[in-house]
């Protein structure tokens, strides 16, 4: 074997063994990146629908149903308290 | 990691969810096609007394025409108001039946609303409703 065999032949090893030390160390990382990314998306998620859901602390209804997606839950509320307002028949 | 997914995902899906618990009356109406249906479950008449509330409206004059045969309404203009029957809302009952719908029919907006008038104090909250809004449009 001549000297520059030997040495791209030691050069190799070295990187190999460089390889093994550092790989598991650098997949960790990446699943704890992942993890990390994965569980803010779903907790930013979640919250934007509890958000959305939630009606104000001011609004006059505990919780509305209706037939037809789309339409505003406070909507109905409104609907119910002018329909009163409007009816001077008591 | 799938731990975490596990218990949060039940925990906000609890969160999001207020179900509402629907009334026949709404249960009855809420599978027409040319309805649109709520029920506002809660409404707040004043500080300390609620009721339910179902809301129908006509999507088309049609569908206006028949909620008026359905429900007796002979009038076209204005608002109709009656006390109708918990069970059947189309059957009027006397102002002291309990427990009743008080109904009110909006002709130009193909409304009917119905509020459940359990006891005294909702019926009184709900006159008291009107009165104040009443005072304070004039």
């Amino acid at each position: 074997m001549t000297f520059e065999e030997l040495w791209e032949h030691e050069e190799r090893q070295g990187l190999q063994q460089r390889l093994q030390q550092d790989y598991p160390a650098w997949l960790r990382r990446r699943r704890t990146a992942l993890a990390t990314v994965v569980s803010v998306a779903v907790v930013s998620v979640a919250a934007g629908i509890t958000l959305s859901t939630l009606h104000s602390p001011l609004a006059t209804y505990d919780a509305v149903a209706c037939n037809r997606s789309g339409i505003a839950e406070g909507h109905w509320a409104d609907v119910a308290a002018n329909i009163l307002i409007m009816n001077s028949e008591i | 990691m799938k731990k975490t997914l596990l218990i949060l995902l039940p925990l906000m899906l609890l969160a999001c969810s207020r179900e509402v618990e629907e009334v026949p009356l709404y249960r009855q109406y809420a599978a027409r096609q040319d309805l649109t249906v709520a029920q506002v479950k809660g409404f707040q008449l004043c500080d300390t007394v609620k009721t339910d509330v179902v809301i129908l409206v006509a999507d088309d004059s049609v569908a206006w025409q028949g909620l008026k045969e359905e429900f007796d309404i002979r009038t076209s203009e204005g608002i109709t108001s009656w006390m109708g029957d918990i069970d059947e809302p189309a059957n009027r009952v006397k102002r002291s039946v309990r427990p009743a719908w008080r109904a009110m029919a909006i002709h130009t907006d193909r409304t009917i609303a119905f509020y459940r008038i359990d006891t005294e104090e909702q019926r009184e909250a709900l006159l008291n409703y009107q009165l104040n809004n009443l005072e304070n449009n004039k």
